[in-house]
């Protein structure tokens, strides 16, 4: 009966939309603040012209309370059409059998995937979204203006790092910049450390979600934690405030060497200060001790299209187009690339920052990168962040700070059924 | 005697008709209690969107074994007590002065209560720069008259406060619009009189203001400390509960709960914050009752 | 108020009262509006300095941002905050009304009861069910009720502490003329209850006009958007636009700073003669 009233209802509205839009719905995309829109809008503007598929954009708050927004439009079953979410480890809690169109039956899109991605958004047999954005990486972003001046080089490993530190501190600038007054950019070189977790524990994530490892008994995964130990000397005086925007203006204004971010900081270096200046940043990954190294990489989150929207076809039709070479290129000439982007046989344009394109894809050519943790382990710690501050200022020792993140751990375990009892 | 009670409680029953409450109990029955009574089933349960796994009080123990909660009950009690002490006692002062014989209170008034109309998400935003320890203007206040500079929100037994101390700044106006209301209405009889007994300004404050402002400042003690022992909007724009878990409260706790999609968890967690207000609020809410009656 | 001798010491106070003012109230202010008329780049460093050029155009970009997006924020929470204030001014002075003249064990319980709803926070995903089965889900009724139900304990909680200085003999006297209980109400004690009213018109007005959260999850969707999601257009984990950011925030700030113009007098009003002459 509902149902019935409800399509009566659409019936009557259909005519009132057609004068609006000839060409067909409007879809609703949601997209929080936290990633760039702009690029997603030229793509729109594009599609309305080449595949006459009309898209509305909505912007919803990001971080924690997006999360719980999108978490309650899932439990009123008021997702939008087309839905931007995190893949990997959060992409579960959202019960996307349930909500989300498996994409296997569009071969031609999840062929286009590249492996990283498509593990990003397999959930069971079933593949979810297709890649708003580029990738990126949990690096160290230097300046290297800083760099040439003293005459240092690219650290090959974890103690050359700190000399480089050192030596940026002496000379007066920052050694390292930290942002911890922007709580989750604290966490970047605990996550942007994985690669070397892993080549010390290849299985850590499946034997971690099975309840067999654990971060205070496994070496490499201490080391993590040690590591912020390491740098405290080297940080910026007001590290345990300053946010992320100090952090752009230190690092772009040559007053901090390093910064252990995510690379999308590039983008906003860029918008702020300028092409000259972002290409002045270089990144590299964080080091391991024995100079084997490899890039922690963030494969880009999801476009998601609801299952039970009212223009599945339309919806698909767009992601499809979203990933196809032109999209592409309309994409990243809005908005440059802060790593390669996650669709096989796509190559960036020659335009890309000089981080991207030499720095970042010198990684990936040589094969050293491993996505971050969240993208092939479900179970991530809700106080992440509050712990590695208080180990980044000294508050516990890195072996205290491995137990309670274990325990912190065991809640979100509980959540999603795994049994660690 | 006897009879006459009854006809005056009959008269009473009929002036003051429970008819008048039903209204507001309708409506706040149906759209906030009933929720309310339907999410205590899920401090039970380990909740997803398809499954709800019903778990007895599991959830109230991994409640208790939280790592940051020893920390976060002392601040949620020093946070609460500190805000709306001061509140209470700040509020009544600006209150007295802006009713008095000031020229210019009503701009006064409105740059009072300017802060309870900027969004909490902006006032953070701006604190943190302001309190900032290099670049923020309070320090470098302080460092004109050749004191160090401060780390208002960065050091550990500090950014409790410092929050603190901006909770005030932003929620003073509301008590004192709730306190200028009182003294406004103080029939002004009390005034006269006391002027024909030629009290002092002080004696007129102490025996004619005070003690008839008691209903407003039990309003305001009740909201401000519940509103205290709740709060945790700011501490999360300012400080996140950090740095690390410095300035973590209960709320703040159950908060990050809440949006790790603990649902369950959390919900214990607000059951247990409940038990917690309510051990404070009722005996203080019967102990101010009772001074009010003896007070009249 | 009529001009009268003033003492030195009232200056002096008044005065004092200015220093304190600006300092602790117009210096964050300045702060806030500085950063709304720089330059992004500017904006982002969040130094107490004035702008070296006054970006005017922030504002305009603002207003502008999202297909003029503001202005329907600007309907869209003026509606829920008009009809808000009717339910709960109507509803809560009666019941506040009652609660303080008739000390019986209805009344005591339906105190507590209202203590506890000061003190639990709301039930979002049971809320929205709540609602979808009523079929009122996203729409403009249930967020009012909603918000009514939200502030009906601390209002009612105002409206009875003030009842306290409204003497019984008025009524009374009304009962025995001949009045019926809502005249007595309605005639005698709600225009007594005037600057009470307006402190609980102010206070909840700039509640529920502020209110980010409710509006979020059960009034969804750009077409119901509110004032204070807005400011989210300028928060980001990487592209934040503070210039633009403070622009907004002074922006959906100035409605209630002349509501509270207006009604700040009302409250006055009430007390012209009496408390000033002190």
């Amino acid at each position: 009966m509902k149902k019935l009233v409800a399509l009566l209802l659409t019936l009557l509205l259909v005519p009132v939309m057609i004068p609006a839009m000839a060409e067909g719905p409007t879809l609703r995309i949601a997209v929080d603040t936290n990633a760039s829109a702009d690029g997603l809008r030229a793509v729109i503007e594009k599609a309305r012209e080449d595949i006459g598929v009309n898209v509305e954009v909505e912007i919803r708050p990001g971080g924690d309370e997006g999360d719980n927004l999108v978490k309650a439009w899932i439990a009123a079953g008021e997702v939008p059409d087309l839905l931007y979410y995190n893949s990997g480890s959060k992409l579960l809690e959202m019960d996307p059998a349930n909500n989300f169109v498996d994409l296997t039956a569009y071969p031609h899109i999840v062929d286009r995937l590249a492996d990283s991605f498509k593990g990003a958004v397999t959930v069971g047999d079933a593949v979810y979204g297709v890649p708003l954005t580029s990738s990126q990486a949990g690096a160290i972003l230097y300046n290297k203006v800083i760099y040439e001046e003293l005459g240092l080089e690219v650290p090959a490993n974890w103690q050359e790092f700190l000399d480089n530190c050192k030596a940026c501190a002496d000379a007066g600038y920052y050694g390292l910049i930290g942002t911890f007054g922007t709580s989750w950019s604290s966490q970047v070189l605990f996550l942007g450390d994985y690669y070397n977790v892993v080549t010390g524990y290849p299985t850590f994530a499946a034997d971690f979600e099975a309840g067999t490892a654990k971060y205070a008994i496994t070496p490499s995964a201490v080391r993590s934690f040690e590591k912020y130990t390491e740098v405290i000397p080297y940080y910026n005086p007001d590290y345990v405030v300053a946010t992320y925007e100090d952090g752009v203006e230190y690092l772009a204004e040559a007053k901090g060497a390093h910064w252990i971010i995510l690379t999308q900081a590039l983008q906003n270096i860029d918008s702020l200060y300028g092409r000259e200046t972002v290409d002045e940043i270089g990144v590299f990954c964080v080091p391991a001790d024995d100079g084997n190294n490899g890039l922690t990489v963030w494969v880009a989150n999801g476009i998601y299209v609801n299952k039970n929207g009212a223009h599945v076809d339309e919806a698909i039709k767009f992601i499809e187009y979203y990933i196809s070479d032109a999209a592409l290129d309309v994409y990243a000439n809005t908005l440059l690339a802060n790593g390669p982007f996650c669709i096989k046989g796509y190559q960036m344009g020659d335009n890309a920052y000089a981080a991207v394109a030499k720095d970042m894809q010198a990684y990936f050519d040589a094969g050293t990168t491993y996505v971050a943790q969240e993208f092939e382990c479900a179970i991530k710690g809700a106080n992440c962040e509050s712990i590695c501050i208080e180990v980044g200022t000294g508050a516990i020792s890195a072996e205290e700070a491995a137990a309670i993140y274990d325990d912190d751990c065991y809640k979100m375990a509980v959540q999603l059924g795994f049994n660690w009892d | 005697m006897a009879r006459q009670t009854a006809s005056i409680q009959k008269a009473e029953a009929s002036i003051y008709s429970y008819w008048f409450l039903v209204p507001a109990f309708f409506i706040f029955v149906i759209f906030f209690v009933i929720p309310t009574a339907i999410s205590l089933y899920f401090s039970m349960t380990v909740w997803s969107f398809d499954s709800s796994t019903f778990c007895g009080f599991d959830n109230y123990k991994m409640f208790f074994s939280e790592y940051a909660l020893t920390i976060g009950i002392k601040n949620t009690f020093i946070y609460a007590f500190l805000t709306s002490g001061s509140k209470v006692v700040l509020a009544f002062l600006i209150a007295v002065f802006l009713t008095g014989k000031i020229r210019t209170r009503n701009v006064l008034r409105s740059i009072v209560f300017f802060p309870n109309l900027v969004s909490t998400v902006a006032v953070g935003i701006a604190f943190k720069a302001i309190l900032h320890p290099t670049k923020g203007y309070i320090n470098q206040f302080i460092n004109l008259f050749g004191l160090s500079s401060v780390d208002w929100l960065g050091n550990r037994s500090l950014a409790l406060f410092s929050v603190a101390a901006v909770d005030i700044w932003k929620g003073l106006s509301i008590a004192t619009v709730i306190y200028v209301a009182g003294i406004a209405s103080i029939d002004h009889s009390y005034y006269e009189a006391s002027s024909i007994d030629g009290a002092s300004r002080w004696q007129t404050l102490r025996y004619v203001t005070i003690p008839l402002t008691a209903a407003s400042r039990n309003t305001v003690i009740i909201l401000s400390l519940i509103g205290g022992l709740r709060s945790f909007e700011l501490i999360w724009t300012m400080t996140a509960g950090g740095p690390g878990f410095a300035s973590d409260v209960m709320p703040s706790i159950i908060y990050k709960q809440y949006t790790q999609g603990f649902f369950g968890l959390s919900t214990a967690g607000n059951v247990i914050l409940l038990v917690m207000i309510s051990i404070v609020i009722f005996p203080l809410q019967k102990l101010l009752s009772k001074s009010e009656e003896a007070m009249r | 108020m009529k001009m009268k001798k003033r003492n030195p010491g009232s200056l002096a106070a008044e005065i004092i009262g200015w220093i304190v003012a600006v300092s602790l109230f117009v210096l964050p202010f300045l702060f806030v509006a500085f950063n709304s008329l720089k330059d992004r780049r500017g904006a982002n460093k969040l130094n107490f300095t004035p702008p070296d050029v006054f970006h005017w155009e922030n504002y305009v970009e603002v207003i502008r941002n999202n297909r003029y997006q503001i202005l329907t924020a600007f309907k869209n929470s003026a509606e829920i905050t008009f009809f808000s204030l009717i339910v709960l001014v109507g509803c809560s002075a009666m019941a506040g009304y009652i609660i303080q003249r008739r000390r019986t064990r209805v009344t005591a319980a339906a105190n507590k009861l209202l203590l506890v709803g000061l003190m639990v926070p709301v039930s979002i995903l049971p809320t929205i069910w709540l609602l979808r089965s009523l079929n009122i889900y996203k729409t403009l009724f249930s967020m009012v009720m909603i918000e009514s139900a939200l502030n009906l304990p601390f209002t009612i909680m105002l409206y009875r502490g003030f009842m306290d200085t409204i003497p019984t003999e008025l009524e009374e006297a009304a009962w025995i003329d001949g009045c019926n209980k809502w005249a007595v109400f309605s005639r005698i004690i709600f225009p007594l209850l005037k600057p009470v009213t307006s402190t609980v018109i102010i206070l909840n007005a700039v509640t529920i006009f502020n209110d980010f959260t409710n509006p979020l999850y059960f009034y969804p969707s750009n077409a119901n958007v509110t004032v204070q999601l807005t400011i989210y257009n300028y928060i980001s984990q990487f592209q934040s636009s503070y210039n633009l950011l403070f622009a907004d925030v002074i922006l959906i700030t100035l409605p209630m700073l002349l509501l509270f113009i207006i009604f700040n007098k009302r409250i006055i009003s009430g007390m012209v003669s009496g408390a000033v002459k002190g």
